[in-house]
């Protein structure tokens, strides 16, 4: 009996380490190196921001002295200081999150059931909608901007944060429909389907499976287009006159002289600035941004 | 039921505009009021350095408060762009009143007609302060005054006095020519240090500006802006000097030659250029940025076979043939000419009134700043080039000029196709 008791540990341990598989002695090889890969990829990415604030720290006899090193020789705050002031960028940024913000809740509103309908509805318009999303983008914006402005002007939004909002929507909205009746068809029809026999109507449906499923098409959608309008610097050019309403993109633009002059270390200081609250947007919603959320739900 | 929900959607959207247009900004709303009661103006200025920013808001404040029924509301614009947002203003009629440009492109306003004649209502001290010459570059050809110039830039000679100390070459003085920029740049050369950068990115305005001054005039203009080509050896005198001190003499950086002015400055401070070619605009960089100890100076006026002559292309101040009150206006644009606020502009700008009394009030005031003198020189040989009222310039200098000087810089062609490149080009548009 004494001599059926199973062998010894230490022999059991050999035997485990013998038939440890190739994948995973593969990839205690290679892990290190993905990990090496991805801090390349962070640091490629994070970059430009790093240089941006390394620019921002820098006095104007360093920016031009030609010496490239990376760490500032001496930590010149005042270029912040000088950046808020000059450009009066606090209000400039209120204004803009009010017109980035405003276009985004417009185009979401707007694009979400027009795209459902583009991916889901098999009629004669679905294909003249796409033609009509793939034209509107294919017009310089130094075509339209003069009808566009006239027509603003008829209305007298021109001068006006609403004017901006409207031609941001109408800017923004083909490419987020775009992107959005991408996601809802690749969301199974089979779930609607298994919801509809559950007993479940048309719009719980949507609500109660359609929506949470394409949070992170929303994500997206809405990300692409807050910080396109974020960003806009030629229609908000011509259509605000009034200093009070500029944009941030309006009030950076004071930084930039005549034949290549620039104020690089306030510029700097200013672009940072102005980063932030792209960055805390992306922040607040990036959890949202994650794909995946349909793998299995749907066999066969 | 559809159609009832049609009409309703209708609705809504009228409803929506009507009340986004009740809310709708005042973008016309100055334009509206009478021209003999209180008006308020809006002046788009592009200032840039801090200094003149401050200076033109403290000459708008004083006007201001001198002036309750003409009140002058300041608007910021940048260089960059004025072009595109005046082209938009124009055509939407919201131009602002007053608008700060320079020559070279508002003369293509006022042939469309968007500019008002301001000549009546200018006063004589205005008049007279400025050259003819000057005045001849905001003049139609029918005689209208479209703008007063205010603000001029030279090309000039910046030098870095210990690099010649050390090379023990003497600091030119009185005068220089061509000739002689060059010999000393040579003497200069050594140890991979060059004896110039120039930073000729966009070449085409500083070789149209400086043929001039070996009679090279390219246009021969009518009245009604069309124009007939000359390209001779006058015209193509100075890239063919540069060309020679880049790759016969090496005592220019060829790679300067691909960068912007801006973009050169660097390697002048830090000693790889021992002289430095650009707008007199610089100098306020090289105050700003020179590292400590670092000494300079600027050189005589570069004078050619026909002496130091360089076209002026000056800042203006106009006012839209589209505003209410012209005549306020313009009375505002005499007061912002006054010796005294010029010369408050000039020296933010490190730029060259156009006024002579301004000039004279800078000399007065920047005695102590010996670069003063040389940058003030270069600006009593500006004078108008005939290229600046040829209609189809600006066509050629992008397609043609620009790329044909690009690629002779380059050493890509010689300069007899430099020249067949620069006469076809306009040819094919003239």
């Amino acid at each position: 009996m004494t001599q059926t008791i199973a062998p010894p540990a230490p022999h059991r341990q050999v035997t485990r380490k013998v038939t440890e598989p190739p994948v995973r002695r593969m990839r205690t090889f290679t892990r290190p190196l993905q990990y090496l890969a991805l801090l390349g990829y962070v640091v490629f990415l994070g970059f430009p921001l790093l240089f941006l604030l390394s620019t921002s720290l820098k006095t104007p006899q360093e920016l031009q002295s030609g010496d490239l090193s990376f760490l500032p020789r001496q930590f010149n705050w005042a270029n912040f200081g000088n950046a808020v002031e000059k450009a009066n960028l606090a209000h400039a940024a209120g204004n803009s999150l009010l017109v980035a913000t405003l276009t985004t809740v417009v185009v979401t509103l707007i694009s979400l059931p027009a795209a459902y309908a583009l991916a889901r509805f098999r009629t004669k318009l679905r294909g003249v909608a796409t033609i009509w999303i793939l034209l509107s983008q294919v017009f310089p914006f130094i075509l339209i901007v003069i009808p566009v402005f006239l027509v603003l002007k008829q209305v007298g939004l021109v001068n006006n944060p609403i004017g901006l909002v409207l031609v941001y929507t109408v800017w923004c909205l083909p490419f987020a429909l775009w992107m959005l009746r991408g996601y809802v068809a690749a969301i199974p029809v089979d779930l609607e389907e298994a919801g509809a026999i559950d007993g479940a109507g048309r719009l719980r449906v949507l609500r109660s499976i359609v929506l949470p499923l394409l949070a992170p098409g929303l994500v997206a959608t809405s990300m692409f287009t807050f910080i396109s309008s974020w960003n806009e610097f030629f229609f908000a050019l011509v259509l605000i006159q009034d200093p009070g309403l500029q944009t941030l993109p309006l009030t950076l633009a004071r930084f930039f002289g005549a034949e290549g002059q620039v104020q690089l270390g306030q510029l700097a200081a200013a672009s940072l600035i102005a980063t932030i609250p792209s960055l805390v947007f992306f922040l607040l919603i990036q959890r949202r941004l994650t794909s995946g959320l349909m793998s299995g739900a749907v066999k066969g | 039921m559809k159609r009832k929900a049609l009409l309703g959607i209708g609705a809504a959207a009228v409803l929506t505009l009507s009340g986004c247009a009740l809310n709708g900004g005042d973008s016309s709303s100055d334009s509206t009021e009478s021209s003999s009661g209180p008006v308020t103006l809006t002046f788009q200025s592009l200032a840039y350095q801090d200094s003149t920013v401050a200076a033109v808001k403290d000459i708008v404040d004083t006007w201001n408060k001198k002036n309750p029924d003409i009140k002058i509301k300041l608007t910021q614009g940048t260089w960059d762009n004025v072009h595109d947002q005046l082209v938009t203003q124009f055509q939407g009629g919201t131009a602002p009143d007053i608008i700060h440009d320079e020559s070279s492109d508002i003369m293509g306003f006022a042939q469309q007609g968007y500019l008002a004649d301001i000549s009546k209502y200018l006063s004589s001290d205005v008049k007279n302060a400025v050259s003819k010459d000057v005045w001849d570059t905001v003049t139609t050809a029918d005689g209208k005054i479209v703008a007063t110039p205010t603000l001029l830039q030279t090309y000039v000679v910046f030098a870095n006095t210990d690099a010649f100390a050390a090379a023990n070459v003497k600091v030119p003085s009185g005068k220089l020519t061509w000739d002689e920029l060059a010999s000393i740049a040579k003497q200069l050369t050594a140890n991979g240090k060059f004896g110039v950068g120039w930073g000729l990115k966009q070449p085409t305005a500083a070789v149209m500006n400086t043929a001039l001054g070996f009679d090279g005039t390219f246009f021969d203009t009518k009245d009604d802006g069309t124009a007939t080509i000359h390209v001779g050896d006058d015209e193509v005198a100075v890239p063919e000097r540069i060309h020679a001190m880049a790759y016969d003499d090496s005592s220019l950086d060829p790679v300067s030659l691909t960068q912007s002015g801006t973009d050169v400055l660097p390697g002048f401070l830090s000693g790889k250029y021992a002289m430095y070619v650009g707008g007199n605009f610089l100098a306020q960089q090289i105050t700003e940025s020179a590292p400590d100890g670092f000494k300079w100076t600027v050189l005589p006026p570069l004078a050619g076979s026909a002496g130091a002559a360089q076209a002026a292309n000056p800042q203006t101040m106009s006012v839209s043939k589209q505003s209410k009150a012209p005549a306020q206006a313009a009375k505002f644009i005499d007061y912002f000419m006054s010796p005294e606020n010029q010369a408050k502009l000039a020296q933010g700008d490190w730029l060259i009134p156009a006024s002579k009394p301004a000039r004279d009030a800078v000399a007065a005031a920047t005695k102590g700043t010996p670069v003063w003198g040389p940058i003030l020189k270069s600006g009593e040989d500006l004078a108008g080039a005939p290229f600046q009222k040829a209609k189809n310039y600006p066509q050629w200098k992008d397609q043609y000029a620009t790329p044909a000087l690009q690629q002779y810089f380059a050493n890509s062609i010689s300069l007899d196709d430099l020249k067949k490149q620069l006469s076809d080009g306009w040819s094919s548009i003239g």
